[in-house]
């Protein structure tokens, strides 16, 4: 498996960075961690003749604590980084699960929470994740700054709102309110290795330790042209008091926001069924974690 | 255009001029000739190539070596020293977790990187840690023995 040539890039500041993409823009493409980048090139499918390496930019694998009000998390932060992290494990638990489940260790420890982002694939882990809990990601050209809803980023699969001439700079997260917990099921034939056949984010929020639902969100992956949030099934839940039977409920609603397919990872059937299933198991587990919130 | 870079490999600095399209693993193999990284998928899914970038163990083959440039690189090449197998790779032929040995270098480096942050793992953190790495000899049994073997050995003798 060998590398086509091409021009290599290493700016050491984020105007640099910026001029190049500004410059080269569709002839390049930004590596970060390389373990999307590198194999699409080994096999053809990318083609790029520029190589922008963003990895010796300083800051962008930060994770910086907002006060108590969120986080901002550098677009170059790891997988590994990410799920290792306390902050996003305690308060940001949706993110912190989904990066540990994204392929193998040597994986998580070179692939970007950007880069899974920016390739807007249908199963990715980190966007679903990403979707519950609100994030926006900071877009930066040379001339320009912009901050999208991760909610509103993906278009299509492999087609997101970056333009060429953009570079992803952070994702901000707003802390979940009191009383929150948040989980993340991924669905495949194996444990690890494995891109999803279905995968579901929670992020569940009580008025107070046993009372009702105050807020919900719900985000699939692969049952889709991009990742969804699942708005009517969590509109159903908000103000109902948590149980089995809502949680079914929601599943079911659900399965109607999805289009699945049917390809070698599962059917369209299994998929649908895999849906409903999910969400439940994801709301309760996000249900107990919601229960033992401390402040 | 080739660059010039520095890196630390197994201990010892190396200036080598590179193209920007050749992967670390093409460096270690082709270049220094250390072969006992080995060349497996190319693509990430199947870990043979494993080898420890300041203290990660990564993919060599989704690697550039011109990102290694400054940075320190173990290979297996570097475990046994003064001629003793490190304890890993010694509890692997004692075990017998080798057999046709081509999943070996990464497997006892990604063994390597997990008892460096966590001297006793559970079975199931070793699980984890190699399930990068996969072998079609063994049914991996003998290798997590080997690995929970080689912990007690290091522990043992970190003790004494």
């Amino acid at each position: 498996m060998l590398l086509p040539k091409f021009e290599y890039h290493e700016p050491t500041t984020l105007e640099e960075a910026l001029h190049l993409l500004s410059e080269l823009g569709g002839n390049a493409k930004v590596l970060a961690g390389g373990t999307d980048l590198l194999v699409r090139m080994k096999l053809n499918i990318d083609k790029p003749t520029h190589v922008i390496s963003i990895a010796r930019i300083p800051g962008l694998d930060a994770i910086v604590p907002r006060d108590k009000h969120g986080v901002t998390v550098g677009a170059g932060v790891s997988a590994a980084a990410l799920s290792r992290h306390e902050l996003m494990m305690d308060r940001f638990t949706p993110l912190a699960l989904a990066a540990g489940r994204l392929g193998a260790p040597m994986i998580r420890n070179r692939a970007t929470i950007g880069g899974n982002l920016v390739n807007g694939r249908p199963a990715a882990d980190l966007s679903p994740a990403c979707m519950v809990l609100n994030a926006k990601v900071k877009l930066k050209s040379a001339t320009a700054e912009k901050e999208v809803s991760v909610n509103e980023f993906f278009r299509g699969p492999g087609d997101t709102a970056i333009e060429p001439n953009e570079l992803m700079v952070s994702i901000n997260v707003e802390t979940p309110a009191p009383w929150s917990g948040g989980s993340y099921i991924k669905l495949g034939a194996r444990k690890t290795l494995e891109i999803s056949m279905v995968n579901v984010a929670a992020l569940l929020t009580l008025k107070s330790a046993d009372g009702p639902i105050a807020d919900a969100r719900i985000a699939f992956g692969a049952v889709a042209p991009t990742p969804v949030r699942a708005y009517g099934a969590e509109e159903f839940l908000v103000g109902k008091e948590p149980s089995d039977e809502v949680f079914q409920q929601a599943g079911e609603i659900g399965v109607g926001l999805c289009s699945p397919i049917t390809d070698h990872r599962g059917t369209m059937e299994y998929r649908c069924m895999m849906i409903e299933v999910l969400t439940k198991r994801a709301l309760k587990q996000a249900l107990e974690r919601a229960k033992s919130w401390k402040p | 255009m080739k660059s010039i870079i520095q890196l630390v490999v197994n201990g010892e600095s190396v200036e080598i001029a590179v193209e920007p399209n050749r992967t670390l693993l093409q460096l270690l193999r082709e270049d220094l000739g250390l072969t006992g990284t080995k060349h497996g998928c190319g693509l990430g899914d199947c870990g043979a190539c494993t080898v420890i970038l300041d203290g990660s163990p990564v993919n060599a083959c989704l690697v550039l070596a011109v990102q290694a440039r400054g940075r320190q690189v173990l290979t297996i090449e570097g475990l046994a020293e003064n001629g003793n197998l490190h304890p890993i790779q010694k509890a692997f032929v004692d075990k017998g977790a080798i057999q046709c040995g081509f999943c070996t270098p990464g497997m006892i480096l990604s063994a390597k990187a997990l008892l460096d942050t966590n001297p006793k793992p559970s079975e199931t953190e070793i699980r984890t840690a190699i399930s990068g790495n996969l072998c079609r000899c063994t049914g991996y049994q003998k290798i997590v023995e080997a690995v929970q073997e080689a912990a007690e050995v290091i522990q043992s003798t970190e003790v004494s």
